[in-house]
């Protein structure tokens, strides 16, 4: 045999492998749709709904308008809590760079409180503000303060020493350093720590509807588990899914969009 | 005088052939027609004769550590063939290769591809332990070769903690240990500093006498190829073939460190310069 | 401010260690006071106080309440990160040798990795009821998730060159799997555990709000419930030392097992 004839097999058989990759995943899916389609009917409504019966409902949420107040006041805390937290966990890092004493004064606490258990605050919240949108912004606005936090002092310790040395012999004052230096490294890590804590932030929004239920996505699926209606609770977890990844879709759409302008822009991979 | 006498060929390569298989830059999936690359080696013959110390230089480029490659069956022959001990060894197929040849075959590559997570000695040990040989006695060589190139007292620390030259000797002997009839070596000592490289190229001779083991050893440095080898390969360009040989006329036991008093260093030298241009 | 005229460094050092030393106590000092000064201004049903809940915490400890439930949330954490974990390290090695079978699992476990694991939490409780299985199961689907994308990572940057000595040394494919792409994958898989440890203790502590009878979770509510924010706080802070110790431990253990490993980490791990 000649290279000739080995480098078409190869060839070959990389087309043959890209249809088994596709042919083997619609095969998955079609098998796990199958499977849940058996459960349901071997173990009972209770506690597999029926695939068909959970799209019919899907569907009647959506025209009742109700799939969509939900989703609303799931958004609506989620943007704000989102915004709450990047501005103060964007803020205080650079606010904190200033002194190196405050730094090392207040960091083992903030540290030390990152292991609380926000979600555990719901209850003590409820006792303070009642259920309402407050208690879920709080601990919303917690989660995602924290990721940020963390991303943004990463990124302010990753810059490189010696451009910020360099800019102070040459007699820059600190804000100057803050805005041309640190900002300007630091705005790939930004871009992917937003983009990993909104939709953070909408999946905290949900948790935080299973623990104070008025209204949104996850107070529906609350409610219908406590009803046992097992359809519902199906349904509103599709819907859910669907909207955590939507967002994370939207998210990735708009960071490519904003990098197609900046061709210079490193995309980091935290 | 050579050390080696009328041995019995072991090694012998016939007609060598390789090229590679080209992906035209951006169109990587599509089945475009991929043009093969041009010949890197070709139409390359040589033999080696059992215990022998086989030297082969040639400029810095694919063809040397490709040939080893070859030899060593981590990759495929185009054309031509090698015979080991009266069978080819060598393949087409990447799937009918067999690294190693049975553990016949070592290789001193030229990154040390230490184990990290491995102290000195459990590198050293690797090979033996993976062929179900490990004993007292394995053991016991094992630990007689490390105090050989020096390294005793470090048997227990991390490639990590290992400078650059002591890195080089763990990965020389970690081959050593197991005996395997042919060792090829692919600029071991390049990376190394001038003096660490004089004291390696003298362990290493220390050793070989006491096994006679065949050894291939490729280089672009000339002065090694000399002070080391019984012979020496001189590589052309691309596409490669050999070139010119050299026998190297220079006694044993060579003291490596004092090598142009060594008698007709000079000569051989100049000869092969004037080949290898 | 050091005084100039201290030249040894080493004093300048010690002194500037005990500066900081005294400032987090400082900070610890000015945390409590605001703390008591809101309850004594609030109210402690509101805030609690610090002695109060100090008291309470060592009571709940003596009596051994709080550790009992300590222990059923530490055990829910644990045979969940066991149960997610060990498919999810044994996957990618079974896999190794047929990329394919990945790339057809990929987008699955790009969306089960993406998808909010804990919004699953009702679902869990409706299949598996209010007992320690409903936790167990989110626990380990958490876990899943993050410590199979991490041991892929480990065993898909393993370096092939080491592949190839072994296999000239004579090692057959299991001696490979053993002691070449085992030792190498597993800084991953560790890392991926660290992440997935605190977080499994994390998920467990809210399913266990959403609905329980045992656990620290299940005390925090029942707490909230009593209006006796003190049992709140208490719980709190168990679930919070919980944390603490997992991810001390977790970082015991890499220090003992990565000794082998050259000092200088990058940024960007974890």
């Amino acid at each position: 045999m000649t290279d000739a004839t080995l480098e078409t097999a190869a060839e070959v058989s990389a087309a043959s492998r890209k249809w088994a990759i596709y042919g083997g995943r619609l095969l998955l899916a079609a098998a796990i749709i199958l499977a849940w389609e058996y459960e349901a009917r071997t173990l009972g409504p209770l506690f597999f709904a029926p695939p068909l019966d959970v799209l019919e409902r899907i569907g009647t949420l959506a025209m009742s308008g109700q799939m969509l107040t939900d989703i609303a006041a799931t958004m609506r805390v989620s943007a704000a809590g989102f915004a709450i937290a990047a501005l103060c966990g964007v803020l205080l890092p650079f606010l904190l760079r200033r002194s190196l004493r405050a730094t090392e004064a207040i960091e083992p606490y903030i540290m030390a409180s990152m292991g609380i258990p926000k979600y555990a605050l719901a209850p003590w919240l409820i006792l303070w503000f009642g259920i309402g949108d407050l208690p879920k912004l709080i601990v919303v606005t917690l989660v995602v303060f924290y990721i940020l936090y963390i991303t943004t002092f990463a990124g302010i310790r990753g810059v490189d020493q010696r451009l910020i040395n360099m800019a102070r012999v040459i007699g820059a004052s600190e804000r100057v350093i803050a805005r041309e230096i640190i900002w300007t490294s630091l705005l790939p890590f930004f871009f992917t720590g937003l983009k990993i804590a909104f939709p953070r932030a909408v999946s905290a929004t949900i948790v935080g509807e299973f623990l104070v239920s008025t209204e949104g996505v996850g107070r529906s699926i609350e409610h219908a588990r406590q009803i046992s209606d097992t359809t519902g609770v199906f349904a509103g977890v599709v819907i859910a899914i669907a909207l955590v990844l939507t967002i994370n879709g939207i998210v990735n759409l708009v960071e490519r969009w904003a990098l197609r302008w900046r061709p210079v822009e490193r995309d980091m991979q935290i | 005088m050579t050390a080696t006498g009328l041995a019995a060929t072991l090694l012998e390569v016939r007609q060598l052939g390789k090229r590679f298989a080209q992906r035209q830059g951006r169109d990587r999936g599509r089945n475009e027609g991929r043009e093969p690359s041009p010949w890197v080696i070709q139409d390359l013959s040589f033999s080696v004769r059992a215990g022998e110390f086989l030297t082969i230089v040639g400029p810095s480029g694919a063809g040397k550590s490709t040939l080893l490659n070859i030899i060593a069956q981590t990759d495929t022959a185009s054309a031509g063939e090698i015979v080991f001990d009266g069978t080819t060894i060598s393949s087409r197929d990447p799937r009918a290769l067999k690294p190693g040849i049975d553990r016949r075959i070592g290789y001193v590559t030229q990154d040390d591809n230490l184990l990290p997570w491995r102290s000195t000695l459990d590198n050293v040990l690797f090979a033996l332990e993976v062929q179900g040989r490990l004993n007292d006695e394995t053991r016991a060589h094992a630990e007689t070769l490390i105090r050989t190139v020096g390294l005793a007292g470090f048997e227990h620390y991390y490639p990590h903690e290992l400078s650059g030259g002591m890195r080089k000797r763990t990965s020389l002997i970690r081959t050593l240990v197991y005996d395997p009839p042919v060792i090829l070596m692919d600029e071991p000592f390049a990376a190394v500093d001038a003096q660490t490289r004089t004291q390696l190229q003298a362990d290493l001779l220390t050793l070989w006498e006491l096994g006679r083991k065949t050894i291939i050893f490729v280089t672009h440095d000339i002065t090694e190829a000399i002070a080391l080898g019984d012979r020496a390969l001189v590589l052309s360009k691309q596409p490669t073939r050999i070139a010119a040989e050299h026998m190297i006329p220079i006694p044993r036991p060579r003291n490596v460190k004092d090598l142009f008093a060594l008698q007709g260093f000079a000569a051989v030298y100049e000869r092969i310069r004037a080949d290898v241009q | 401010m050091i005084s100039p005229a201290i030249r040894s460094s080493a004093i300048a050092t010690a002194l500037f260690r005990w500066r900081t030393l005294l400032d987090r106590v400082l900070v610890l000092v000015l945390i409590v006071a605001l703390w008591q000064g809101g309850s004594m201004w609030f109210g402690a049903y509101w805030l609690s106080s610090p002695w109060a809940t100090t008291t309470r915490f060592v009571e709940q400890i003596l009596n051994g309440e709080l550790l009992r439930h300590a222990g059923y949330t530490l055990a829910e954490a644990s045979a969940g990160a066991l149960i997610g974990g060990l498919p999810a390290v044994l996957l990618p090695f079974w896999l190794r040798r047929h990329p394919i079978v990945v790339a057809i699992l990929d987008p699955f476990m790009i969306g089960g990795y993406g998808a909010p694991k804990l919004a699953f939490a009702p679902l869990f409780l409706l299949w598996f009821g209010v007992g320690m299985e409903s936790k167990i199961a989110l626990t380990a689907s958490v876990v899943f998730f993050i410590v199979y994308f991490a041991t892929l990572a480990g065993v898909r940057t393993l370096d092939p060159r080491l592949v190839q000595m072994a296999q000239i040394a004579g090692a057959s494919e299991r001696q490979i799997a053993r002691h070449i792409v085992m030792p190498a994958a597993v800084p991953n898989i560790f890392a991926g555990f660290r992440i997935a440890v605190p977080y499994a203790i994390g998920a467990a502590v809210i399913a266990e709000l959403i609905s329980s009878n045992r656990g620290l979770g299940y005390l925090v509510q029942t707490g909230a419930m009593n209006f006796d924010t003190t049992s709140v706080f208490a719980a709190i802070v168990a679930a919070t030392l919980l944390v603490h110790a997992a991810n001390l431990l977790m970082n015991t253990l890499e220090a003992l097992l990565m000794r082998w490993r050259p000092p200088l980490q990058s940024m960007m791990e974890t």
